[in-house]
């Protein structure tokens, strides 16, 4: 395999500091990311999704396997590979300028440098004005967009995606996945594109946007199935299209019933 | 509308200070009990020979200097404790019971040790304003979100730029707090020593005289019962001064915490 991602038989079992228990998150899961791919991951509560990001950013050592970045062993994060993360993780002492600054700073950038590349990629995403912001003064969309922001502004080769719309209201989320999709390149030619591993809960969002979905199943976390989405891109106009439908329904149905079983034993 | 609130207790205040002075006055026990007009008398002596300024200065500035240091040693201390487990988990048993000894305690230790110039009430202050800062530091780094550090380093921040962009503001409102309560407990120690290591300085003619001392003389040598309601009063206003200014810069330091 020679993608952008290349994960091999990773398997990542926790053990609890407390009780000694041992939770096997993933067991056995190999994928790769081609450089212009977006790639979702779906799958019932517990299925591992997060875990598996984690691993790929390098956060996280796996139990056994490795995750290859451009054929390298991943041992730690890298600033290659972007990372959005559920809850956005703004630093809250930092304005949104001072968030997408953040990056360009780590890596060196002059003052001047730093300032014009995060004001170019707040433009981009649509919070000009908002520069002097702290993001506990910004809605939860206007949150997402600085997380992009300053995901953009260190100019990533991957972005790694763990549920970043699942905390917006559902037309934002619309809003935001259209775009997700025109800053990723959906309209455009598709070697300007980066390689995206999106992690969701949404199934209509992972057929949206995705070129293949990853169909994970639980306890252990493992790869059911991987599915081609075959839809024209750009995909805007598509989302309530019937050959998506299909897929949705597809999906649905294979992780249907462990999602079922998902709800009761996380209540018990 | 403001004044027209703040008459009422102006008001009883003024009849307070009345019958107090009455009252003392009126059975002539003016050596024992001090009364209103006595302390303004009081003040208006030691302002004009200097005695109170340059006393409460005395004590500010060991004050401050024992909150310098206790903070330059706890705030990294603490930091380390908080991020480092297992460092946290080393030192903690030292640290817990350390500081269960009243900072008061060690006045005839540091006695001992520093004599009575002023090192033994700035060994104290010192001690008593290292602790806050160091339980407030640690519990600060340890609450730090661990998210924070990961997106920090997927950003491509070096350990040194982790630690300085997101452990401490992490940990600064924590060590605000820290800060408050040891500049609290350090005003009130400096007065507790100098109390203790009072007499011997002054009988011994030395010139960094503080508030506590100060006392001292006023209580055994001057036999002044007004002087001291004044530096009690001049106690507890700096007191609410420095409590008043570590909120404020509190609120400036960490804007965004609403």
């Amino acid at each position: 395999m020679s993608g952008k991602i290349d994960a091999q038989s990773l398997s990542k079992t926790y053990v609890s500091a407390r009780s000694g228990e041992r939770v096997e998150a993933l067991r056995d899961v190999s994928f790769s990311v081609a450089p212009h791919e977006f790639v979702s991951i779906v799958g019932p509560s517990g299925c591992g999704k997060s875990t598996l990001l984690a691993l790929v950013a390098g956060f996280v050592a796996p139990t056994s396997g490795r995750v290859l970045a451009d054929g390298v062993p991943i041992t730690g994060p890298d600033p290659r590979r972007g990372v959005m993360f559920q809850d956005y993780a703004l630093f809250p002492w930092r304005t949104v300028l001072g968030n997408v600054e953040f990056g360009p700073l780590a890596r060196g950038a002059t003052r001047e440098a730093m300032r014009e590349i995060a004001h170019r990629y707040i433009d981009l995403v649509g919070l000009k004005g908002f520069e002097q912001r702290y993001p506990h003064e910004l809605s939860g969309g206007m949150r997402q967009r600085c997380a992009l922001a300053r995901l953009l502004a260190n100019e990533p080769e991957v972005w790694l995606m763990d549920e970043p719309l699942a905390a917006v209201d559902l037309q934002t989320r619309n809003i935001l996945q259209d775009e997700l999709l025109r800053l990723w390149g959906d309209g455009d030619d598709a070697a300007q594109r980066r390689a995206v591993l999106f992690v969701t809960h949404g199934i209509d969002e992972a057929v949206y946007l995705s070129d293949r979905v990853l169909v994970l199943g639980r306890r252990p976390g493992r790869i059911k199935e991987t599915v081609d989405i075959d839809l024209a891109r750009p995909r805007r106009g598509l989302r309530n299209s019937a050959a998506a439908g299909r897929y949705i329904d597809y999906i649905w149905n294979l992780i249907r019933d462990e999602a079922a079983r998902a709800i009761v034993e996380e209540t018990a | 509308m403001t004044s027209r609130r703040a008459f009422l207790p102006l008001a009883f205040f003024t009849v307070a200070i009345l019958v107090w002075q009455t009252a003392v006055v009126h059975y002539g026990q003016r050596a024992t009990y001090p009364y209103p007009m006595g302390v303004v008398d009081a003040a208006v002596r030691t302002i004009e020979d200097g005695s109170l300024v340059a006393s409460t200065s005395n004590s500010l500035l060991r004050v401050l200097i024992g909150f310098a240091i206790g903070a330059a040693c706890g705030i990294p201390l603490g930091v380390l404790m908080g991020f480092v487990r297992p460092i946290g988990r080393a030192v903690s048993p030292i640290v817990d019971s350390l500081r269960s000894i009243a900072p008061i305690a060690w006045i005839p230790m540091a006695l001992l040790w520093l004599g009575i110039r002023g090192n033994a009430a700035l060994f104290i202050v010192t001690y008593a304003a290292f602790f806050p800062f160091v339980l407030n530091a640690a519990q600060g780094a340890r609450l730090i979100d661990r998210n924070l550090v990961n997106a920090a380093r997927a950003l491509g921040a070096s350990r040194a730029l982790v630690v300085r962009s997101v452990v401490l503001p992490s940990a600064l409102p924590a060590i605000l707090t820290g800060a408050r309560v040891s500049m609290a407990f350090a005003w009130g120690s400096i007065i507790a020593a100098e109390l203790a290591m009072g007499i011997k300085v002054t009988s011994g003619g030395s010139g960094a005289v503080g508030l506590g001392q100060l006392m001292v003389s006023t209580l055994y040598v001057r036999r002044d019962v007004n002087g001291l309601v004044l530096y009690m009063i001049v106690i507890g206003i700096i007191s609410l001064c420095i409590d008043l200014a570590m909120r404020r810069l509190q609120r400036s330091l960490t804007p965004w915490r609403t």
